[in-house]
């Protein structure tokens, strides 16, 4: 072949660049085990103690868990409903202006998120008496609101509509076609915007930091907040943590509803 | 029920909950800032070299990260998609990866490497190549490292759409035209996937310019890039108009290039005949 070298350097680069986004999520799972507060490498001996110390020590890891869930499971079960009843809207009828609605749904993804959160700061302090619970979560329900539009809007862009029409006439009233017709065909963009959607509020940062309160803070704030005032090696383990909960999802997805989705 | 009446009822949720807790907030606040200062915080930011010199740091720092990525994204992607060994599913894994995993914890990975007393300076202390660790943890070199972590795999994703959908017969006919490898490239492969390397590029160079946690936790509070300027305006100097132009700028910055993508392209489009690969 005469564009074998072509194809041996491309495979280089491509194996470069592997190492290149593996090596910092090894390196933390393996320095997890140090037994040292110091962290060297390789790590001289093996010991769980910065795994109990995620549970006994002072970063109220768990606390910022149950609320970073509290807050990405109830944006986006909301956002499901929303998203997908907004991109029917776009997908089903016909009229004029679709691209200015799906642009207007999918708006809060070209916005920097910390000039957002700066924004929903300012309001805030003006009406006063808000929990830091509801400032997240509308914070959060608005920036994830896009990714369940677009991965829904993708599937029913290609959505046979006659489908519809063919169930009715079988004699399906407009609910049952609805949820034994449309939605189970919309499956797919509807999990995986939803999925994307709850990553993202799971791992966001600027919105979360600027409007979490001192009695509602998300996860990873709480680690933020833990690396200002102490650089042990508890980190590496709740990092560890996060980061085989991120590969379980990943084979769990590629089992269930494959890779495809994050290729659009 | 008739139809316009349903689209409305189906798109009405979505709408108010836009234009309540985003959109009316969003012009609030601009008019509001106007209304009380003028425009004296975004005059400021524009005559003051500080402020200038944050804004020149991130479009560096954004520009430096978006070209790395590019050059070792391109043929990453182009391997993957040229392949058919199992090595392409193995990849494709290792790039969704660290894409579900936090900014918070990669960028800890990195602290971990680089910091003085890191995994990096060890080794090179070690094999006697330094004799005092060098400083890379809080510096604009951290960050950039950091930020082509991030956008890599956003790149390669986008790349690999593209390169995907070039037949690789087209490939075939070049070379049996008698192309070398180089020509082949630039004037088959290259112009083709130009639309994928366009949008990619402006993808990642946004996510650049609005980062928040790289250049904060591996830049240090000495280094600023425009987002974590505006978290030092509220928190440390209390200086909220100030916060308010530079988010502002920063989201104008954005909508710009938005702007400018989507009219070129469109133009681009339309010359090279429609554009199926869009």
């Amino acid at each position: 072949m005469r564009d074998g070298h072509v194809n041996l350097l491309c495979k280089i680069v491509a194996i470069l660049v592997m190492i290149f986004l593996v090596a910092p999520l090894l390196i933390i799972i393996v320095v997890s085990f140090t037994p040292t507060a110091v962290i060297t490498f390789p790590p001289q001996g093996f010991s769980l103690r910065w795994y109990a110390n995620i549970f006994t020590g002072t970063g109220k890891f768990m606390s910022g868990l149950v609320n970073s869930l509290k807050v990405g499971v109830l944006a986006t079960a909301i956002d499901v409903f929303v998203g997908v009843f907004g991109a029917l809207s776009i997908c089903r009828y016909n009229f004029k202006g679709k691209n200015v609605l799906l642009n207007y749904f999918t708006s809060p993804m070209y916005v920097p998120s910390i000039a957002f959160a700066f924004v929903l700061l300012q309001v805030y302090s003006q009406i006063g008496g808000i929990t830091g619970m509801t400032r997240v979560f509308i914070g959060h329900l608005i920036i994830i609101l896009p990714y369940i539009v677009r991965n829904t809007v993708s599937v029913l862009h290609v959505f046979n509509w006659t489908l519809e029409d063919a169930a009715a006439s079988l004699g399906a009233n407009p609910i049952q076609v609805f949820f034994k017709v449309t939605i189970p065909l919309a499956k797919p963009g509807i999990v995986s915007g939803g999925i994307l959607a709850f990553l993202y509020s799971f791992d966001e940062v600027a919105l979360s930091s600027l409007l979490s309160s001192p009695r509602f803070v998300t996860l990873p704030i709480r680690i933020m907040n833990y690396m200002e005032l102490t650089f042990d090696p508890t980190l590496a383990a709740i990092s560890t943590l996060l980061i085989l909960a991120s590969l379980i999802i990943i084979v769990l997805m590629d089992k269930f509803v494959g890779l495809d989705m994050f290729m659009k | 029920m008739d139809r316009k009446r349903q689209a409305f009822l189906l798109a009405l949720p979505a709408s108010l909950a836009l234009l309540v807790f985003f959109i009316i907030p969003m012009v609030y606040i601009l008019f509001k800032t106007i209304a009380e200062n003028g425009f004296s915080d975004f005059v400021d930011f524009f005559t003051d070299p500080f402020y200038l010199d944050i804004l020149w740091t991130t479009v560096r720092v954004s520009l430096i990260s978006t070209a790395v990525s590019l050059v070792l994204g391109y043929p990453t992607a182009y391997f993957m998609a040229r392949t058919k060994s199992r090595m392409k599913k193995v990849m494709i894994i290792i790039i969704l990866f660290p894409f579900l995993v936090s900014a918070v914890v990669r960028s800890y990975g990195w602290m971990v490497l680089l910091g003085t007393k890191g995994i990096v300076n060890q080794f090179l202390l070690g094999i006697g190549l330094i004799s005092e660790p060098l400083k890379m943890l809080n510096t604009e070199f951290a960050v950039i490292i950091g930020m082509i972590h991030l956008l890599i795999p956003y790149m390669v994703l986008g790349l690999l759409g593209v390169l995907q959908s070039i037949d690789p017969n087209v490939e075939y006919a070049a070379y049996s035209l008698g192309a070398n490898p180089l020509q082949t490239f630039a004037k088959v492969v290259f112009p083709l996937s130009t639309p994928g390397i366009i949008s990619s590029c402006v993808l990642v160079f946004t996510m650049s310019m609005t980062s928040y946690v790289t250049p904060k936790l591996l830049g240090g509070s000495k280094f600023r890039m425009m987002a974590t300027m505006v978290v030092q305006e509220i928190n440390v100097s209390f200086d909220w108009g100030a916060a308010a132009a530079i988010s502002y700028i920063l989201l104008a910055v954005i909508l710009v290039i938005q702007l400018i993508v989507t009219l070129s392209t469109s133009k681009y489009m339309k010359r090279m005949g429609g554009g199926k690969n869009a």
